[in-house]
């Protein structure tokens, strides 16, 4: 028996000794990859304020395929800023737009992210069309769908929604599934699919979640008699109770108070249950109650 | 000719090819109406599709010489727009118009601003190229300057702040171009410009055909209002005239919907200042109903200084909205239930809710919007005033027709009857009767002359089978009544009657 414990004991000592070498490892390595970033940062001469030249050299350094990636994206991320800071930028908007549609074909793909996400940000019509693009034709895709759904979600003026709609039927995984559901969320048209998504008790609680912020946007009075139903059934799911008291205490009429049925069941909510859920029943009671 | 295809199934190229086509052709006025905002190219495209069509064909209207025709899609983009490729191409295409004008230096100067924070680098290489390497493609900015310096010194007014754009910020790369235009516009003009117009005011909106046009909706239109009342069409509109803006609150366009939401507010204090809120009222209605619900519109509109009561609402429509837009032809298209691309667009509307007057494309003044709907406010009453004379005069003339004694004896009887001492004296006149009848046909001929305007000929043969009973009364036939009721039935219809105006394209 003795020996048995020693050899258990070996093992979950040698297996506990793997896994810090495995830790200290990815330390060492996020370290060395810092203090790279770190000397890219300074070899790519920070922007001297009013100093225009130092912008066209990070626009530069970033369309140069032959310097190290960390020192592009260097160059990138001190772009970014001045974007902001410099009141010079706008001198140098067109050529800094025009290196970002440049790098959105980077064959990194972090950069290719990168870039894509501030011209989709930006609205801009090539990174649309590319973005669109590869979800028509995956082998022509720049970005996984998930991502090309989501930088597409930033203008609710793209023709996107029909591809939404049928990866919301058959998405290639989860997430892009969630990011179609997130586009969809600006489509007055979509609110049958959020209304059915919310009642279905099979779909995971963040999609019921997502569906629930849609419908507030788009369906309002249909949010507030969902969000009721959920309450008072009591088979729902702990985070669904909390989402609806959420709903219903921020934007529920005034005459939910008058609802017995209801301020009874989230009476017995606020003495039981996880504590997230309590505090919330409390808060709904706060604001029904004290308006009888 | 080959017909212009307009199956939405077309991809964005092969449209562009069409355009290229209509261009080659020059079929000027195929390529215009491809600019309307309503036409079936821009149904469920993106509105990035849209801008790369509309740029397309902005510059293939260039390559065949804008004219008056066109002149304010180009200058509607100066005016307006944000989107580098369109302000870009409008820039080139106000180059091919047949001469300069001074008028449109405020327009050039008024895109100069506005572009400055977006100046993109754009090509015109072929249809849906963009830009990839720094330093190749134009600019709106640098299309700007090239138009600045075919003005000329018919760009002199805005010297100062073509001057002004010099600055760290300005595109470093275009200071050349910029000497350039500051140059031509000062030089002195050549005595002899062909063509070269001198405006006499800096506005160009008098020049653009302001449609008149009357609203006959085929099918009920309900609004749901700001406060969730459902109102009709008429309910809404009837009874005053109205000013009416179209709106969406998810337009990304700050010069358009919500400068027209915050200039509808103005509107409303001008109106007050000027005691016509009650008998004056202002709509916004929304190109968005299916997102732009009562709370959102609301919200929206009291942000941007609207006063909202009876006679100021934001309306959605929950009924009639396909009858609605065709109505106004207004100017928007959809990709699914999102907009993707509208103008401007302001109306002024009667008491019987017809179009009196359209404001579209470029910024409208709030004061001049005013003006119209005074007066169409004063034109309903002095119509109202003269309707009521003439109609009463008319009838009073058949009247008296019908009651004037035949003879002197009759006449004496009458007056003793009507027991008046003092009338017992009046002379019987034999003239009184000539000129009655001449009433009554003046009467008779003035609601036939109606008809011309009104299309309605029930009144018209009402007066008229009044007056001819009446003059049957007058050899002996008792229909004396009767004749005097149709003739002032027939004179309310016809004063009652509405006007029914030709419907005329929205330019």
């Amino acid at each position: 028996m003795a020996k048995k414990r020693t050899s258990k004991t070996k093992s979950a000592v040698k297996s506990a000794v793997k896994k810090s070498a495995a830790v200290a490892k990815s330390a060492r390595s996020k370290s060395r990859a810092s203090a790279r970033i770190m000397a890219a940062l300074n070899a790519a001469q920070p922007v001297t304020p009013g100093k225009p030249g130092d912008l066209e050299h990070m626009i530069d350094v970033l369309r140069d395929k032959e310097k190290p990636i960390e020192v592009r994206f260097a160059a990138l991320q001190s772009l970014g800023a001045a974007a902001f800071s410099e009141p010079d930028f706008p001198s140098i908007q067109g050529d800094y737009t025009a290196a970002l549609r440049e790098v959105a074909t980077d064959a990194d793909s972090e950069m290719r992210r990168r870039a894509l996400g501030i011209l989709a940000r930006g609205k801009d019509g090539f990174a649309q069309k590319k973005l669109m693009d590869g979800l028509k034709n995956p082998d022509q895709a720049l970005l996984p769908p998930e991502k090309a759904l989501q930088l597409l979600g930033n203008d609710i003026h793209s023709d996107a929604y029909p591809i939404a709609r049928a990866m919301v039927k058959n998405a290639p995984n989860p997430t892009a599934r969630r990011e179609a559901l997130r586009l969809l969320a600006t489509d007055a048209a979509s609110a049958p699919t959020f209304e059915a998504i919310l009642q279905d008790k099979k779909e995971a609680p963040e999609i019921r979640q997502i569906s629930a912020a849609a419908l507030h946007s788009l369906k309002p009075e249909k949010l507030q008699e969902y969000a009721r139903d959920i309450l008072l059934d009591p088979s729902e799911h702990a985070d669904m109770h909390q989402t609806s008291l959420t709903a219903l205490t921020q934007f529920g009429d005034a005459e939910l108070g008058d609802d017995k049925k209801l301020m009874n069941r989230v009476n017995r909510m606020s003495a039981s249950g996880s504590a997230t859920v309590k505090s919330s029943a409390r808060q709904f009671l706060g604001k029904y109650k004290a308006k009888e | 000719m080959p017909p212009v295809e307009t199956n939405r199934a077309l991809t964005e190229e092969e449209i562009a090819a069409q355009v290229d086509s209509l261009a080659a052709d020059l079929r000027h006025s195929e390529l215009a109406a491809m600019l309307r905002e309503d036409h079936p190219f821009y149904e469920q495209r993106s509105a990035a599709a849209v801008v790369r069509l509309r740029g397309w064909i902005l510059l293939a209207l260039a390559r065949a010489g804008i004219t008056d025709d066109t002149l304010h899609f180009v200058l509607e983009e100066l005016d307006n727009g944000l989107d580098p490729y369109l302000v870009a191409a409008a820039a080139r295409a106000l180059r091919s118009y047949p001469a300069a004008n001074s008028a449109f230096a405020p327009f050039v100067i008024r895109a100069l601003g506005n572009i400055r924070g977006h100046n993109e680098p754009v090509s015109f290489a072929a249809y849906g190229d963009y830009v990839l390497a720094p330093g190749t493609g134009t600019s709106p900015i640098g299309e700007l300057l090239e138009t600045l310096i075919w003005m000329a010194s018919a760009a002199r007014a805005v010297l100062a702040e073509v001057r002004a754009l010099r600055g760290p910020a300005f595109p470093g790369r275009l200071n050349g171009r910029l000497d350039s235009a500051i140059q031509a516009i000062a030089a002195d003009p050549p005595e002899s410009a062909p063509g070269m117009q001198e405006a006499a005011c800096c506005d160009l909106r008098g020049m653009l055909p302001w449609a008149q046009h009357s609203l006959h909706p085929d099918q009920k239109v309900i609004f749901e209002d700001d406060h969730g009342s459902r109102l009709g069409f008429e309910d809404v509109f009837r009874g005053h005239p109205t000013i009416v803006v179209f709106f969406y609150t998810r337009c990304d366009n700050p010069l358009k919907c919500t400068l027209s939401i915050s200039k509808l507010g103005r509107v409303q204090k001008l109106l007050q200042e000027r005691g016509l809120a009650d008998r004056i009222h202002t709509a916004a209605i929304t190109y968005d109903p299916a997102f732009d619900l009562p709370a959102r519109m609301r919200s929206y509109g009291e942000r941007r200084g609207l006063s909202l009561d009876t006679g100021n609402r934001m309306l959605r429509t929950v009924e009639g909205t396909a009858s609605l837009r065709r109505h106004f032809k207004l100017g928007v298209n959809f990709v699914e239930s999102v907009v993707n691309r509208h103008r401007i667009e302001a109306y002024v509307l009667d008491a019987k809710g017809r179009i009196a007057y359209s404001f579209g494309r470029l910024q409208w003044e709030e004061a001049d919007v005013v003006d119209r709907a005074v007066e169409v406010l004063d034109s309903a009453d002095a119509r109202g005033k003269s309707g009521s004379a003439g109609t009463a005069f008319g009838a009073m003339a058949s009247i008296g027709l019908a009651v004037f004694p035949k003879c002197p004896v009759c006449w004496a009887a009458y007056l003793s009857m009507l027991g008046v001492a003092g009338l017992q004296h009046i002379p019987y006149a034999p003239w009184i009767e000539p000129l009655l009848a001449a009433g009554a046909l003046v009467n008779l001929a003035s609601v036939w002359l109606r008809t011309r305007t009104t299309h309605r000929m029930t009144g018209a043969w009402m007066v008229t089978a009044g007056v001819a009973l009446i003059g049957l009364s007058r050899f002996g036939w008792v229909t004396s009544g009767l004749g005097v009721a149709a003739t002032l039935a027939g004179s309310l219809v016809s004063a009652l009657s509405t006007e029914s105006r030709p419907y005329s394209t929205v330019p």
